[in-house]
């Protein structure tokens, strides 16, 4: 039923985004530690990412618009983790060679 | 310490006071889905839900006074200007929501009149109280604005936090406005109702908090002013940016045009983007950190800032904000999931922080820790996110069931709330929030005592 | 372009609050046409005197407000002058008696109560024309808001707020009225019953 798909593709979303925030955490914490670990999980999440946007594109009735705004934002949390991180350093060390 | 902090303390504690006034309701209204006999005929269910949403926005706002109040003078190196008004304004604001909440209680209603609506209730959600109070809240936010204003203008210096926080009181002030007019049409009242709701959570609010995390790092993590200062402009352009025409989402269903239902679903669906930004910098500032800090519950509470910001406000809300969905989700308690994650990700959990860096100063601790602050952070977050978590199953059931099923008649309204498992949903919501407010009595005796407490504890926890 | 000049990113928050800001107003200013009573979307007070219906719209893909022949709210038909004051106090009403803390309306409001955007055109007044021994639907209406506690719809009571004769016409009306507005199809599905029947 197409009203119950609608209301799966909500939940679907939610996992969509959440996954896309775990990518992130795990990224920036394989920056900060040693161990390969968090660089694994951060790859598994957003490879569970990906599988949630494919989900969302495959089997969900959203409009072509909606689904191509999907495949964007995944790019888009692709891409934030690591350009935020690497402006964060960047900031920081223009702030402690002004100290 | 400056008179302004010394106000700041007051605020924070008539604020946590109102938070228990607001759980207590809370705990009032969910109990009327278990129980609709509860407390019928003598407090309905509608005056039980205006207290917990009206002490929500006065204790936040409270909280966002008091955390200005006790920045301000170390920013600007001079005390609070007019101090004086501000300091009398802060116990005429306490007897006004004391008079607005008995009289919301005693008299809960009036004739279908202009009195009704100046002395007791003006019945539009979030801005209930009666005209005279939603005045004072005018008079009380244009003196603060004043404190801020002319604070730098006596020191003839400001800084670009309190350049962005002065700007951002501007619409902050005009968009209350709204609180006052009667619109009879539902549809304009609604749309002009929105303005003011959206662009206060969404985004006067977010750039409030942006102001008030950016002072709280530079005490916290000693971070450099240009540093906050770059992030709150990135932060001030990614969250206005997506946030002004996200005030969208809000226009899909009241009689708008429906180009509003892709405007508004597209940016809307842009907004966890710069959240998960703040989720990437938390972890950065707690590893540089390596979460070694002299106020660990501070810090704790600020990076339950920044997770409870993206996934209450992004992803819960992420969930329902495609037209699509919100077609079915609309007006269930899948919203109402969505607005308690999210209320305390974006401004509860940051307001609890300050709090804590206030404490340091306040009770001249050099370390804040301990294990009450532990137990509360616990209690608090899961009991919320319990909540979130117990609202959701409520919600998608009701989404199916009333308005995808049953067509959102009253019959299906009733078979929403009859299912089986929209009811577990409410009964373990309000057994979650037990959980809730275990967690804010622990909050409560942990602030109380800090600092406080038997020597040896004291000493025992500075040795650490 | 210097990142690392704060001033940099304090002219983009600039800029892009104003540009997102000039759009909000552009819209807000066409919205506010159509909103407005006998705009695209709302219909003029005057639309108490008629049938009103919601129907599938195979070009929209949802349901629609259809507004048909004459039907006058009390078997009184209003002016345009009369209809009006009968809105505003319908609105008195509902804004005193704070319904929207327990009711929705378009789905905005409190979830413990049944949404109203449609509960003009709901079914189940059908059979409260018969227990209220009221001859019309809007009669029926009239009974239950003057006596919610004695025309108990189910285990959860809506309140005697103590509404009055006069104030309950207001509020039909107002009703009436609100399930004409065009909604871009919420709530969906509001005719199943009906068309399973």
């Amino acid at each position: 039923m197409s009203a119950l798909a609608t209301l799966e593709a909500g939940l679907l979303l939610g996992l969509y985004a959440l996954l896309a925030g775990i990518w992130g955490v795990f990224w920036a914490l394989a920056q900060l530690r040693k161990t390969p670990m968090y660089g694994r999980l951060a790859i598994a999440a957003y490879g569970l990412h990906v599988l949630a946007a494919l989900t969302i594109i495959l089997s969900t009735p959203l409009g072509f618009g909606w689904k191509s705004l999907i495949v964007v934002s995944s790019f888009a949390f692709l891409a934030t983790p690591p350009m935020t991180w690497r402006f964060l350093r960047h900031t920081h060390q223009n702030g402690q060679a002004e100290t | 310490m400056y008179r302004s902090q010394t106000l700041a303390v007051k605020y924070f504690s008539a604020a946590i006071a109102l938070f228990g006034v607001m759980t207590i309701t809370g705990l009032i209204a969910a109990y009327y889905y278990i129980n609709p006999d509860f407390l019928f005929g003598i407090l309905p269910f509608s005056i039980a839900k205006i207290l917990h949403i009206n002490t929500l926005v006065i204790w936040l706002l409270m909280g966002f006074m008091g955390s200005i109040y006790w920045f301000l003078p170390g920013e600007l190196g001079r005390e609070t200007a007019g101090i004086w008004a501000a300091e009398i304004l802060f116990y005429v604001f306490c007897a006004a929501v004391a008079v607005v909440a008995v009289v919301l209680i005693v008299f809960q209603y009036g004739g279908s009149n202009e009195a009704a609506l100046w002395l007791i209730n003006q019945g539009r959600k979030y801005v209930e109280a009666p005209r005279w109070a939603a005045l004072g809240i005018v008079v009380i936010m244009v003196v603060f604005a004043y404190n801020v204003i002319g604070t730098a203008i006596a020191a003839r210096k400001t800084t670009g936090i309190i350049t962005v926080l002065m700007i951002d009181l501007i619409p902050l002030i005009l968009l209350y406005l709204i609180a006052f007019p009667a619109i009879s049409n539902m549809s304009a009242d609604l749309f002009w109702w929105w303005w003011l709701v959206h662009l206060w959570v969404e985004a006067t609010w977010e750039v409030l908090i942006g102001c008030i995390m950016a002072l709280a790092l530079m005490q916290l993590l000693g971070t450099s002013r240009r540093i906050v200062e770059t992030w709150l402009y990135i932060e001030v352009a990614l969250v206005l940016g997506t946030g002004i025409l996200g005030l969208g989402h809000h226009y899909f269903w009241i009689g708008t045009p429906s180009y509003w239902l892709t405007i508004g679903g597209f940016f809307s669906a842009l907004e966890p983007l710069p959240l998960l930004g703040m989720v990437v910098h938390a972890v950065y500032d707690a590893g540089a950190q390596h979460m070694k800090t002299t106020n660990r519950p501070a810090l704790y509470w600020m990076m339950a800032e920044a997770f409870g910001n993206f996934i209450g406000a992004g992803v819960w809300g992420f969930m329902i904000t495609l037209p699509q969905v919100n077609l079915y989700a609309h007006g269930t308690q899948w919203t109402v999931s969505h607005g308690h994650f999210a209320f305390w990700g974006a401004y509860s959990c940051g307001v609890i922080s300050v709090l804590y860096l206030v404490l340091q100063r306040t009770r001249n601790l050099a370390i804040v820790d301990g294990s009450l602050w532990k137990w509360s952070f616990a209690a608090l977050n899961l009991g919320l996110v319990g909540m979130t978590g117990a609202l959701l199953v409520s919600g998608f059931v009701q989404a199916f069931v009333e308005r995808a099923i049953g067509g959102s008649t009253l019959d299906a309204f009733i078979s929403g709330q009859e299912n089986a498992w929209f009811i577990d949903g409410m009964v373990a919501r309000f057994l979650l929030a037990i959980v809730f407010t275990a967690g804010y009595v622990v909050l409560v005796w942990d602030v109380l005592t800090l600092g406080r407490r038997a020597p040896a504890v004291a000493a025992a926890a500075a040795a650490q | 372009m210097d990142f690392d000049d704060p001033a940099f990113w304090r002219a983009g928050a600039i800029s892009t609050i104003a540009v997102m800001s000039i759009v909000l107003i552009m819209l807000t200013i066409d919205s506010l046409s159509a909103i407005s009573p006998g705009g695209s979307h709302v219909p003029t007070y005057t639309v108490i005197n008629q049938h009103i219906d919601y129907k599938f719209d195979s070009n929209r893909g949802f349901d629609v407000p259809v507004i048909g022949g004459a039907e006058p709210l009390f078997g009184k038909a209003l002016d345009e002058t009369a209809a009006a004051a009968l809105i505003d106090h319908g609105k008195m009403v509902i804004q005193s008696r704070a319904c929207i803390d327990c009711h929705t309306f378009f789905g905005n409001g409190a979830y413990y109560a049944p949404d109203l955007t449609k509960a003009w055109l709901d079914p189940a007044w059908g059979g409260w024309q018969a227990v209220t021994g009221a001859d019309t639907r809007e009669g029926a209406m009239v009974k239950f808001l003057m006596d919610p506690e004695q025309y108990r719809t189910w285990t959860r009571t809506m309140p005697n707020l103590g509404v009055t004769e006069p104030e309950a016409r207001a509020l039909v009306g107002y009703l009436k009225w609100m399930s004409a507005v065009d909604t871009n199809g919420f709530p969906p599905n509001f005719n199943q019953i009906e068309k399973r029947q």
